[in-house]
Formats: C-alpha cells, structure tokens, sequence
C-alpha cells in the first residue's frame, strides 16, 4: 500500500519541485591535471523559481572553492540541467557537501515563500 | 538444395522477430522538496503577524518526497527577520513550530517523536528513516515592541527547506 501511495505521489509529477541528484557523487579525475570532477542533474518544477546557486561544504559546513561553468544558474521552469562541479586536487579530501540552493527574486512578493536547499554527500 | 535456400532465410527472420528489447530503469536515491502551500500572514492583533489560521493566516506547506529511507535528513529552518517589510524601529519576537503532518506511511509519525530543535526553536531537523512523501507544517508568528502597531506595508518572511545527504 505504501508503495503505491508513493508511486502515485511520484507519478503525479512535482509542481512545484526542487530536485539535485545523484545524492552521493562520486569525484573523478578531469581533463585538467590536478583538477577532479563530478556531474550533478539539477531540475526545477519550482514555477516562481528562475535561479540556483551551487555550492560546495567541508565536514563542518565551511565553503570550499570550486569552479563550475557558473555558480548562479538560470533555470526555466521544469528544466534539467547537468552541471559540472571542479574541485582542486588539495581540496578533494575536505570537499563533503555539494548544494543547490533556490534563489528567490526580491520581485516576489509571497508573504511566506519557501528557498530550498539540497545536498548531496561526496563519496 | 531449394528447400536449404528457403530455410536460412525464413530462420534468420525468426531470430529477428524474436530479438528482445531490454526496458532498463534504474530507481536512485533522492530527496525532492515542493513547496506545496504559500503561507499568508494573518495580522489578530495590531503588533502581531501570524500564519496560523486561528489568526487568519495560512499555514506555509512543505512536501518532502523520500525516495530510499534514511538517505537524507530535512532541515526546517523558520524566518527570524523580514526579507521585506516597512520600516521597523523597535524589536520583533519570532516565534515558530514545525511539524510533520500529513503523511503516506503512519509510520512517518517518527519524524515527529525523534526531531531535533535548535537556533532557539528556529530549527528543526528531521531523520527521513522511511521512505514516501511527508507534508512539513510551519506556524510563524511574529511580535512587533510592546503591543506597538506593525506599520502598514506589505511584509515578506523566508522559510529555509533544505535536504542534506548523510
């Protein structure tokens, strides 16, 4: 039963969603010497949503540097995106979290409106 | 010699017509965050905004789907300032709850007898240890002075839903 509640919740699409996968990437070694990389797939159903911010942690939520094609990403509604995360090779081992965060325009005016933030654990 | 020349052909039509197509699906991992309802601040009382409906306010709604248990943890964190609002001169008190409501496993109700509060009571962690889909409640309540009247204006408070891997 369970199941199925679920399954009907996923097939019912997301309105109004926030999605950032995989939940643990993995780095591997890029093109470039000394540079490792990972792919994420990030997806906005959020419809007043037009902007995420990428982000990368340590273990005790301290930024890390990292390079990407652009750290603030323009998303149309219900686009999917892959995304290319650079870490430098001193960094790897400190690197744990990777987020995507919503950005709300200051244009939106909902009293109580809701940012989202997702992130995923590096193995 | 005819018939041979017959048979290869018709056998190799049967090897194709039988060829299988594999339909693969792969189920991974992850967490999807809606927001489901947009709060409304209901203003009871001239130095007070509240999204409860007691107060005329509507309840700001979060959807967590959890695909596979105890992969991820949710954390709720509830406005302690306006991202947009009048002029304000004296101090504001924020109060908040956050709480697991509807939910498509009854055991879910976990979420609610293990969460953790923090940030003074801004806060609250979730443990997804079962999988399916969870509707996260948030009241926001906000005290403006000492029964000083909030300025008229339009006020815009940020919820923080997030979803972090463990």
């Amino acid at each position: 039963m369970r199941f199925i509640v679920l399954f009907l919740c996923l097939l019912s699409g997301y309105a109004n969603a926030h999605q950032f996968t995989p939940t643990y990437p993995k780095l591997t070694v890029s093109h470039i010497a000394g540079v490792y990389k990972t792919e994420m797939l990030l997806f906005n159903a959020r419809e007043e949503i037009r902007y995420y911010s990428l982000n990368v942690f340590d273990e005790e939520w301290n930024p890390i540097k990292f390079a990407t094609e652009s750290k603030l990403i323009a998303m149309d509604y219900q686009e999917r995106k892959y995304v290319n995360i650079y870490i430098s090779k001193t960094d790897v081992k400190k690197a744990k979290y990777i987020c995507s965060k919503s950005k709300i325009l200051q244009s939106v005016k909902d009293p109580s409106i809701v940012a989202s933030r997702i992130c995923s654990k590096i193995e | 010699m005819k018939k041979l020349l017959f048979l290869i052909p018709a056998l190799a039509v049967t090897t194709a017509v039988q060829a299988s197509i594999p339909i693969n699906g792969f189920i991974e991992s992850k967490c999807v965050i809606q927001s489901d309802t947009a709060g409304m601040f209901g203003n009871p009382t001239v130095d007070k905004l509240s999204t409860k409906a007691a107060d005329g306010g509507v309840m700001p709604i979060i959807r967590y789907d959890i695909v596979t248990a105890s992969k991820y943890k949710a954390v709720i964190t509830t406005p302690t300032s306006f991202s947009n609002s009048p002029n304000l001169s004296d101090s504001l008190d924020w109060t908040s709850t956050t709480v697991a409501g509807q939910m498509s496993d009854a055991a879910m109700s976990i979420f609610n007898t293990d969460k953790a509060i923090y940030n003074n009571g801004h806060t609250t962690e979730f443990d997804l240890v079962k999988s399916g889909s969870v509707w996260f409640n948030v009241t926001s309540e906000v005290e403006y002075g000492v029964g000083k009247a909030l300025p008229s204006g339009s006020y815009t408070a940020l919820i923080v839903a997030e979803c972090i891997a463990k």
